[in-house]
């Protein structure tokens, strides 16, 4: 059997390895369009900022590849597939023929069109490579552009090297896709603090600069920079599975055997849009944790054991400094084209925050900053199991009247609503 | 010696007198010092209900904490303990929030995570559960026989109901 997986990330990985693991005899080929080994990108801000050495990003290593017989073919990005064929053909001009072939190229940065934005100067840090330049640049100034989780991180990165950073979001509040305007407000006062400028409801208009950046304008201002980070998002590469024919959505469609339209054709990691554990709705969220778990069910699929997909989940923290917070399931903003009773379960003590969206009494989200994260996970837990929460204010009581500690998830889960016995 | 059998710390908050030996225990073993912030093994003590319940990683057989770690710290050792690596971890805490019960402890000292390591290093039993012979709220026992346990459990209930005039 001739295997072929496009894309060298932490999916495409996954798989090969759990398929090796299986068959000793298999082909297995990995092509990627970059020239390392396995990396992991929710490193690389870390290793940007100098917290980690660069060598900590690497998941793998080449003699894992000669190890494990797995080859590695790189510099080579796939252009075409034909699913007739079975062949796919790379920019190098190369094919490679295949029995089963696995999409895991996931995404590639949204450049948004922006006057200026080629100009020397203006970087990103969603591959290695980026990142390397970005490290190995020496400014003062840095504008990015984006508050998302990676932006946050690039900015916090930037500052820790004694840039003075600027971060400047389009939307309302910081990190719009994980967090309530409430929640970002805080994260935001504490970002402040850090010395890190925040910016938000503005729109960049161009990168001024000669043959490099001199200043960022947006409609409300002018800010002089020499360093600007883009960090708008990332797109899910689905033009590849267009020239096979393969049905896409917002990302490449898949069943819940996590192959896509073709037949022979699997799909998993940042690429694929799929659907939400809880809920059932379609959902992509390019997180590590379900580019794992769908190459493993990928894996297991083409070793012919019909395993079903659950579904994706949202997790994410964002931490800078000594500021951790956490966001999981829906945001306020997500639940509001639905229908139902929304209600907020809201605590703040000092620093500590802990939200939690109810609705029609079950959890579907929540955000938590510093202690009160601690014990998010209770929350998340209910959120699996679809706890009704108007039975456990009503029972909390009684529960911790009894003093039994066997419900203790559910009398530390009413400690943190701020329940009273 | 590196110990490499699979055994399960399994916790029966119900004997627990809240009497944090085992915080001790721990602390000392991994860290040299009596002080119960440094122990990988925590007591939940609840107002009121005066119940105590002790908190310890699972070392879950699917650990999320794995999966979620940005800086792929969290590491799985020989005998199924899985653990944060402190030369790759930068405290970010994503290994806490994701836990269903909130295990990974944060060292005050350092800001980085730290989970049961089942006293692998010792070669013995692990020191909290030595530490609770006493009470026995905290028992090592193979991996695979606390299910088997409860499903004997169950079986019996199971069986018992259908036998009329038994109580079950």
């Amino acid at each position: 059997m001739k295997i072929v997986i496009v894309g060298n990330g932490i999916a495409g990985n996954e798989v090969a390895f759990s398929l090796r693991l299986a068959q000793k005899d298999w082909e297995i080929t990995i092509l990627s369009a970059e020239q390392f080994p396995e990396y992991d990108p929710c490193s690389l801000p870390y290793f940007i900022g100098g917290d980690v050495p660069r060598d900590t990003v690497f998941r793998k290593d080449f003699k894992d590849y000669r190890m494990h017989r797995i080859h590695l073919e790189l510099g080579q990005r796939v252009t075409a597939i034909d699913p007739e064929a079975r062949v796919v053909a790379t920019d190098q001009g190369r094919e490679y023929g295949y029995d089963r072939l696995v999409l895991a190229h996931g995404g590639s940065l949204f450049i948004p069109p922006i006057e200026g934005i080629d100009r020397q100067g203006v970087h990103s840090c969603k591959q290695l490579d980026a990142a390397d330049q970005l490290s190995q640049y020496r400014g003062s100034a840095a504008v990015v552009i984006g508050s998302g989780a990676i932006g946050i991180e690039a900015g916090e990165a930037l500052k820790k090297r004694g840039y003075a950073v600027t971060i400047i979001e389009l939307l309302d509040w910081v990190l719009p896709a994980l967090f309530d305007p409430e929640t970002s407000r805080r994260l935001e006062t504490h970002l402040n603090h850090y010395g890190l400028r925040v910016l938000t409801a503005e729109k960049v208009l161009r990168i001024e600069g000669g043959e490099s950046v001199s200043a960022v304008v947006t409609d409300k201002r002018r800010i002089p920079c020499d360093t600007v980070v883009i960090a708008t998002g990332v797109v899910p590469g689905k033009a590849l599975a267009e020239t096979a024919g393969i049905k896409v959505g917002r990302g490449i469609r898949v069943n819940t055997h996590m192959e896509t339209s073709v037949a022979g054709i699997y799909a998993c990691g940042d690429c694929v849009e799929t659907v939400d554990a809880c809920t059932g709705e379609d959902a992509m969220f390019q997180l590590k944790h379900n580019a794992l778990e769908q190459a493993q069910v990928v894996a297991r699929n083409v070793l012919g054991e019909p395993v079903a997909y659950a579904g994706a989940y949202a997790f994410a923290r964002a931490n800078f400094f000594d500021t951790r917070a956490v966001t999981f399931g829906k945001t306020t903003r997500a639940t509001q084209c639905e229908l139902g009773q929304l209600d907020i379960i809201e605590r703040a003590e000092g620093e500590d925050y802990l939200r939690v969206i109810v609705k029609e009494g079950l959890v579907v989200g929540g955000q938590a900053i510093g202690r009160l994260a601690d014990y998010i996970g209770l929350f998340i837990g209910a959120m699996w199991r679809k706890d009704s929460i108007p039975a456990i204010r009503e029972n909390w009581a009684l529960i911790a009247r009894k003093g039994s500690c066997y419900p203790w998830t559910y009398r530390k889960l009413g400690e943190l609503m701020g329940l009273k016995s | 010696m590196t110990c490499t059998r699979n055994i399960t710390i399994l916790v029966d908050p119900e004997k627990c007198t809240g009497c944090r030996l085992c915080e001790m225990a721990c602390s000392m073993v991994h860290h040299g010092i009596l002080s119960p912030d440094r122990a990988r093994i925590r007591v939940l003590r609840f107002e009121g209900g005066g119940s105590n319940v002790p908190l310890v990683c699972q070392a879950c057989e699917d650990a999320p904490c794995i999966k979620t770690c940005p800086m792929n710290a969290r590491r799985r050792l020989g005998n199924h303990a899985v653990v944060t690596e402190e030369e790759r971890c930068i405290g970010c805490r994503a290994c806490v929030y994701i836990c269903p019960i909130g295990a990974p402890v944060v060292n005050p000292e350092s800001g980085k995570t730290m989970t049961c390591d089942l006293c692998a290093e010792e070669g013995t039993q692990p020191w909290c559960v030595k530490a609770c012979r006493d009470y026995g709220a905290l028992k090592a026992v193979d991996s695979g026989k606390t299910a088997a346990r409860k499903s004997r459990d169950s079986a019996a209930q199971a069986k018992a109901a259908y036998k009329p005039g038994k109580k079950v």
